[in-house]
């Protein structure tokens, strides 16, 4: 049997499920284990664990080879309804994203099958995490949805073949730290499909429909569903989609020569990442509690942001700074017990937030567009006296406990923080006006 | 308005349910061994999961973690399966009835 925290008992019973198993038994710790101590570990196990144990060790199973699920066949029609009854159906249904989708008829998907030699049924993948077969029709059906059109089909197609190898490892993208994937085309066929490879290319050209498509193809087929297996702590972002310079813009060969092929070939290449942002999870441990863990988390986040050299910056003319951190609520509530405000937890991180004034120096020189030093811009009355002290003073990086901001959000059971960096803009805070009768107009 | 009449987009069966393993009758006088995947503070929930079933169950023998490799690790799924197998051997070795496998999160 499985000890699992609360929200993850869906994944082990989906985990379970896709191995066969349908009554995995399953023991729930309530709440989040990361930020309890062994006190608490220990009372809760008593209270609300073991029990779950000596049942599920000793209770009855279902019977072996019981049928899950009933067959579905893929041309049966699941819902009749308007573009706009089909969207909020699917949405209902989390068969979507949350955006509006086109709705997939049996003709728009037979148009998308002209795209491809392989039979409708032909089996192109079994996807992990919940093992199940990928088709050129389920492929198209979900390729119609994100807005894709027909002749994208065989990039799609490719994409779910790399998803279903296993070294793409697909069943580990469910982890809290929030992985999600992106498309990286090279060969003629990028140029052919109009993909693009140059300025702002993950949000123009077909880029974002095939990313999109991708994203719901995992949803979908390979079954990460959001808080059930697909447990990012903040959330995702529409899959991205890339295609590499592979002309006199790039020195080097291109990724798909990289990996084998001819430079002639067209390749679809899967991978993941975690920008938006990377999500560490602070822990009780017997030498920190988690509120000082999380502050330290903090400190250290900002000092990987790739616009430090900016953060210190003073004065009318100086760029605005902003800097959102995202707590989730364990997280906030273990800084709250501890006795800090929003306000203490700015002020602790502008005091903590340091690094060596001569790391300092090197950012402001090689990483900052005016090129310039920490002493020059207190000698121009930007920077305080601190930045002109010794290399191995530890000077603080932001201007100010203000650039900071907080909000609490995301998965209640998981300990995690977010640093997210922004510049050139601030917060701007506007209420939201009502009109009459709005009760009764939002239910309508 | 047009009515359009749409397919679902979900994947298709592609596992047989295989069913898990029988339950034990009673814990009394039984082996139960532990799997800690080395993470979420399995060395906290184990010994505290042990104390209390030993307390209930005075013939109880239990397994520790510590008297088996982490099962957490490869990202490899190849890997992942071999890890389980080798896992399940050393189980049956120790004369394991069952095994208690955590913590998820």
């Amino acid at each position: 049997m499985v000890v699992t925290t609360v929200g993850f008992s869906t994944l082990a019973k989906l985990t379970g499920k896709s191995g066969g198993i349908a009554d995995l038994r399953i023991a729930e710790y309530p709440g989040p284990l990361g930020v309890h101590d062994a006190a608490q570990i220990a009372r809760n196990v008593e209270a609300a664990l073991i029990q779950q144990i000596v049942d599920g060790l000793t209770g009855a199973g279902v019977n072996a080879g019981a049928a899950t699920t009933a067959r579905r066949g893929p041309r049966d029609i699941v819902f009749t309804g308007s573009a706009e009854e089909v969207s909020r159906h699917f949405n209902e249904k989390e068969w979507s994203d949350g955006l509006p989708v086109i709705a997939p008829t049996i003709e728009r998907v037979e148009a998308f099958l002209k795209f491809t030699d392989r039979a409708a049924d032909e089996p192109v993948a079994v996807l992990p995490s919940a093992n199940l077969q990928a088709t050129p029709w389920n492929v198209a059906v979900n390729a119609v949805m994100a807005g894709c059109r027909p002749e994208h089909m065989p990039v799609l197609v490719a994409a779910v073949e790399a998803l279903g190898d296993e070294r793409c490892s697909l069943n580990n993208i469910g982890s809290s730290s929030g992985i999600f994937p992106y498309v990286l085309v090279n060969g003629p066929v990028a140029d052919e499909l109009g993909i693009q490879r140059g300025p702002q290319l993950v949000s123009r050209g077909p880029n974002p429909a095939i990313g999109r498509a991708v994203g719901l193809i995992i949803r979908n087929i390979a079954g990460f569903r959001p808080g059930a297996s697909y447990m990012g702590t903040f959330g995702y972002p529409l899959g991205i989609t890339l295609a590499e310079h592979e002309d006199d813009h790039s020195p080097w060969p291109p990724f798909h020569v990289e990996a084998g092929f001819d430079r002639t070939a067209s390749t679809v290449t899967v991978g993941v990442t975690n920008n938006w942002g990377s999500s560490p999870a602070p822990y009780d441990t017997p030498d920190k509690n988690v509120a000082q863990t999380a502050l330290e988390i903090l400190c250290r986040e900002i000092l990987k942001k790739t616009r430090l050299f900016n953060f210190p910056a003073r004065g009318p003319d100086a760029e605005k700074v902003m800097i959102t951190l995202l707590l989730s609520p364990p997280v906030a509530k273990s800084l709250a017990t501890a006795g800090y405000s929003k306000a203490d937890v700015k002020r602790y991180i502008f005091e903590n937030a340091r690094m060596r004034l001569a790391d300092f120096d090197w950012v402001l020189k090689y990483t900052a567009i005016m090129r310039t030093t920490a002493r020059r811009q207190v000698e121009a009355g930007v920077l305080p006296p601190e930045f002109a002290g010794a290399p191995d003073d530890m000077v603080k990086v932001l201007s100010g406990p203000d650039v900071l901001h907080i909000v609490v959000c995301g998965d209640p059971h998981r300990n995690r923080v977010m640093v997210m960096e922004g510049g050139h803009t601030q917060p701007t805070t506007k209420p939201v006006r009502l009109p009459a009768g709005w009760s009764e107009r939002s239910k309508a | 308005m047009e009515k359009l009449l749409v397919v679902s987009p979900l994947g298709f069966e592609a596992v047989k349910a295989i069913g898990g393993a029988p339950r034990l009758d009673d814990l009394d006088g039984k082996t139960v061994g532990e799997f800690w995947n080395g993470v979420f503070k399995g060395d906290m929930t184990f010994p505290a999961i042990r104390g209390l079933l030993q307390k209930r169950f005075p013939r109880l023998m239990i397994v520790p973690f510590t008297e088996f490799p982490h099962a957490h690790g490869s990202d490899h799924p190849s890997k992942q399966r071999e890890h389980a197998q080798r896992m399940a051997t050393l189980a049956r070795e120790k004369g394991c009835d069952a095994v208690i496998s955590g913590n998820g999160a």
